[in-house]
């Protein structure tokens, strides 16, 4: 009951925070900016948390979101988030085209040929120019109509993310619940004993990662809707890729919160080191991410929410299972 | 015919892990492959579940060619095994260790814990069904694979080295429930080194050695063929009283 009501008050909290600092710019953007994180990396925590294969290189997939979004508004004239449902779209096929020879690779191996499929992609943006090349592309300038999502405040946004985010949150519960979430932890564990339990690994593996790669993209999409611009480093630069593991696996990989906590603390942690130390402060957030890397693997590599979990109540007594009978 | 592998060669490079092996089991066998360590019996095995391929020759399985099919398609069409050291699934419990199993007959989530509950109670964990499962020690865990594969309800359990590492207790333990299986109705395939486990258990026994198969028959048989003697303690004068 306890937990429900816990529950039920940060619920709350997350509905009226825009009015709770309403007029405090920085504050609006802020909520607004910790919901698009937890958006990218609770869709990692799909194929990376649950399914335990760590890609390093989602921004491909954010990528492929925002310059959809921007694309359909550049070479069509439509509102960005137009494009969203084709980034999806090719977000599955991408994933299906990476994910069949990648995933077949185990641990490090896996992560790192997303790393060097991210940085090609990176690359390769780079020199088209219907991608706008190295200097990118702009969304909108002034607002045409509604659908263009162009806001003088962040709210808008805070609640357009917090539906995503919430649906998937939904649909990762679900999963968690159902023979998929069984089958992707049993993976994590021992795809050798999950396989010879009949679990099809290198489906279910695929499934994950299409999933994970068609929500990374929305994500991408409506980072576009906000900030109205991308170029190849803030779609398919290695920080993003890298900023969804950490904040994953901060909170707790695997973990259907563990993504939303890892990002309530490093998205304003990174905000304010920003404004705070203006300029000088750029390459802080490569220090600070190396630094907590380094820390979740050697003294929390559950994550934060692993602490709150309760400890095993009831540790199994060995010597009663040798002689264990049934009957 | 349940299993029937014909003339199967596993080489690593050029050595032959198992020689030309030929193996039939019928529905309600209980049949043990026995043998000297790096006699090749483990990687037989591993050639009838489909973790390793076959260099050459034929394996099918409940009137399937399953050759070429991987592990969990032979999982499916009910050939279930346990590990030699076990390959529990360590952030979970035991419960839902075994509904990993319960799910492939099961699709349902809360059907197939039922169907794990029940596995649980029958193999003797039934005291333990909420404890995480890496807090299980090594008799636990081996009773933990079986339970994971019965639940997927197969037709045939292949059992690798399931006594190995338990006391004179626990293996006693360990062959009753192996019967309990076995009255149950499902088929059973054995390696072990441990020849008190293969006797009191094997219907019919296979002994290799050196990747080849050198002699087959009731476990009595076997123990008295002096080719089998040799393979275990090495070349002796046979003195006669």
């Amino acid at each position: 009951m306890n937990r429900y009501l816990f529950f039920g008050a940060l619920v709350v909290l997350a509905l009226v925070y825009p009015l709770l600092v309403q007029g405090i710019p920085v504050w609006e953007r802020m909520g607004a900016l910790v919901l698009l994180a937890a958006i990218g990396a609770s869709a990692w925590n799909i194929v990376g948390g649950y399914a335990g294969q760590v890609s390093v290189g989602h921004a491909v997939f954010f990528g492929f979101g925002a310059y959809a979004a921007v694309v359909v508004y550049t070479h069509l004239g439509w509102p960005p988030i137009a494009g969203a449902p084709l980034g999806m779209l090719l977000s599955v096929i991408l994933a299906a085209v990476i994910g069949v020879p990648t995933l077949r690779l185990s641990g490090h191996y896996f992560s790192m040929a997303t790393i060097a499929v991210g940085e090609l992609v990176r690359v390769l943006s780079s020199t088209s120019d219907f991608l706008g090349g190295a200097q990118g592309l702009g969304g909108p300038a002034m607002p045409r109509s509604v659908f263009d999502l162009s806001f003088l405040s962040a709210t808008p946004f805070y609640y357009i993310f917090l539906a995503v985010l919430a649906f998937l949150l939904g649909l990762t519960w679900w999963i968690e619940r159902a023979r998929m979430g069984f089958y992707l932890r049993a993976i994590k564990d021992s795809e050798r004993a999950a396989r010879a339990l009949g679990v099809s690994s290198g489906r279910y593996k695929l499934y994950a990662y299409m999933l994970s790669g068609a929500f990374t993209s929305l994500a991408g999409s409506l980072y576009l809707c906000m900030f109205g611009f991308v170029d190849p480093e803030s779609g398919f630069g290695i920080l993003i890729s890298v900023k969804m593991v950490v904040m994953a696996a901060l909170g707790g990989a695997g973990n259907l919160f563990g993504p939303l906590v890892g990002a309530l603390i490093l998205v304003p942690l990174e905000e304010l080191s920003n404004s705070y130390l203006g300029g000088r402060g750029a390459g802080l957030t490569f220090v600070v991410y190396g630094a907590i890397i380094v820390i979740i693997a050697r003294f929390l590599p559950s994550g934060l929410l692993s602490l709150f979990r309760p400890r095993p109540s009831k540790p199994a007594p060995k010597s009663e299972i040798a002689s264990g009978h049934a009957d | 015919m349940l299993i029937e592998a014909h003339n199967v060669t596993k080489a690593f490079g050029a050595f032959k892990a198992v020689d030309d092996a030929s193996v039939t089991v019928e529905e309600g066998d209980i049949l043990g492959l026995i043998g000297p360590n790096g006699a090749g019996k483990s990687t037989f095995f591993n050639c009838l579940t489909g973790d390793l391929p076959v260099t050459s020759g034929r394996v099918s399985f409940a009137g399937h060619d399953v050759t070429r099919l991987p592990p969990e398609a032979r999982a499916r069409l009910g050939l279930a095994r346990t590990f030699q050291v076990p390959l529990t699934f360590e952030s979970m419990s035991v419960l839902d260790n075994a509904t990993i199993g319960a799910l492939l007959r099961h699709p349902n989530a809360r059907d197939a814990r039922a169907r794990a509950r029940d596995v649980l109670q029958r193999v003797g964990l039934g005291h333990v069904i909420d404890a995480p499962a890496k807090s299980l020690g090594t008799p636990g865990r081996k009773r933990l694979e079986i339970a994971r594969a019965l639940a997927s309800e197969p037709k045939a359990l292949l059992l690798d080295e399931a006594m190995a590492g338990l006391t004179p207790t626990e293996v006693r333990d360990a062959i009753e429930l192996v019967r309990r299986i076995h009255g149950d109705g499902i088929t059973i395939v054995i390696v072990e080194h441990l020849m008190e486990v293969i006797v009191s258990l094997a219907q019919r026994v296979v002994v290799f050695h050196q990747g080849r198969e050198i002699s087959r028959g009731t476990p009595r048989e076997v123990t008295s063929d002096p080719k089998v003697i040799e393979a275990y303690l090495g070349r002796r004068k046979v003195r006669h009283a």
